[in-house]
């Protein structure tokens, strides 16, 4: 990763409508400068996944996280490093974070996941959304809720509620930052 | 020691295992890698009788034919949408899912897989569009090797000159993603310049079986045979351990 960008804000959590709703509050925060805002799947990449027949196979974690990446990649090509450009502020919810932490919680290796990540530029700014996952399906609007329904919906892998306890306790302990909660 | 990482040795013994058993036929794993045009899948269907003549039970991939992959990479090529990256990471994707889904339990049950194409494609396309080898890579871990890789060999006039015959090349097949040329045609002659490059650095380091794929169908054919006669006994890779490990972990342990 190359120096952090100030102008770039990461928003990271296992609860999805908790960091909307920080997300959100740091916007309305900005009181001088413009801001711009990039949420996961503008690519639109998950959304195919969801419709995808049964019969296609379940992804696994790893096969999520690149798609995760690619995800990452159409956001800062479409949406963030042009709002950047443009001098705005650009709040990204979530961010590499997030990823690296369901990763981990998912027992893949932690070299693998950041130089993965390596080509998306590193935050100015990192914020941790630390309220817990959401209990009812409707309400799960994050990538960690939707990850961890994903690979553990048709086969025995971890329990879904431990993966989701697991991300958030590595977000917690790996990420020495300003927290805040909901 | 965490928990996961205990399971995950115990599952690569268990890999070793069940894959270093020679009481039994063991599953093979064997890639055709090659430039389009260069006649692989020609000879990939004619192994393929072969090998079913010969009592082996066969099953073929081919490169982005993921049912949950393939249609998200369809619709994005349609549109002319991806960036390198996002090309590299989506198809690293697919390779994924099959290798989860077809190619390891396959080889578990003790197939033969044929693969028409394999990972060293994504390695030479996306380093011709680029990419850093190494970051390429990574997107393939942990890596699956094959058994054994038949590398069609063509120069890119010869490559070029075949494509151009049947068909107009597509916007990616073309590399017109990079190089910027307006007419397919001369941009794929200078695209897969790069990709063969690629390739022939790939060959080196990797080992593959480099077939010359300028001789005529039938003398590809009785060399391949030929060669799958020499190799097919050979140990199975140890490297493979950790990709099986995690298999066999995302599956609860259950193969």
């Amino acid at each position: 990763m190359s120096r952090p960008n100030d102008r770039l804000i990461a928003i990271d959590g296992v609860n999805g409508n908790a960091m909307t709703a920080a997300a959100k509050s740091r916007i309305a925060a900005e009181k001088k400068r413009r801001v711009g805002i990039s949420y996961w799947d503008a690519s639109g990449i998950f959304g195919e996944v969801v419709v995808a027949e049964d019969s296609a196979g379940r992804p696994s974690a790893r096969t999520l996280l690149l798609l995760y990446a690619a995800d990452l990649a159409f956001r800062l090509r479409w949406e963030i490093k042009p709002a950047l450009d443009e001098g705005l502020v650009v709040v990204a919810v979530p961010y590499v974070d997030t990823a690296v932490a369901f990763g981990r919680a998912a027992g893949l290796d932690p070299n693998w996941l950041t130089e993965m990540f390596s080509f998306a530029p590193k935050p100015g700014e990192r914020k941790l959304v630390t309220a817990p996952a959401a209990l009812s399906i409707s309400d799960r609007k994050g990538f960690v809720e939707f990850g961890c329904q994903q690979i553990t919906g048709s086969h025995s892998g971890p329990p879904r509620r431990l993966l989701m306890r697991r991300t958030g306790a590595h977000l917690r302990t790996t990420q020495p930052r300003k927290r805040e909660s909901k | 020691m965490s928990a996961s990482t205990h399971s995950l040795r115990a599952l690569s013994l268990r890999a070793r295992s069940h894959f270093g058993d020679t009481t039994r036929r063991r599953g093979l794993l064997v890639a055709f890698e090659g430039p389009d045009g260069s006649g692989k899948t020609t000879q990939r269907k004619l192994f393929k009788t072969w090998l079913k003549a010969e009592g082996y039970d066969v099953v073929t991939t081919k490169w982005n034919s993921s049912d949950l992959i393939k249609p998200i990479i369809k619709s994005r090529k349609a549109v002319r949408a991806l960036s390198p990256e996002e090309f590299s990471l989506l198809h690293a994707a697919d390779f994924r899912h099959r290798v989860e889904h077809k190619i390891l339990p396959a080889l578990w049950s003790g197939q033969l897989v044929i693969a028409d194409r394999f990972l060293f494609t994504g390695l030479a396309r996306d380093c011709a569009r680029g990419l850093d080898l190494d970051w390429v890579l990574k997107l393939y871990q942990p890596l699956l090797w094959p058994d054994i890789v038949f590398y069609f060999s063509v120069s890119p006039g010869t490559s070029s000159k075949r494509v151009s015959a049947t068909r107009t090349p597509n916007y990616y097949e073309a590399g017109q993603d990079v190089t910027q040329i307006e007419d397919p045609t001369v941009s794929y002659e200078r695209f897969i310049t790069r990709v063969i490059r690629e390739y022939e650095s790939l060959a080196v380091i990797f080992n593959f079986i480099t077939v010359d794929a300028e001789q005529s169908i039938g003398e590809q054919h009785h060399a391949i045979r030929k060669l799958f006669r020499d190799c097919e006994q050979r140990a199975w890779s140890d490297s493979n351990a950790d990709a099986v490990a995690e298999w066999l972990m995302m599956r609860g342990g259950a193969a």
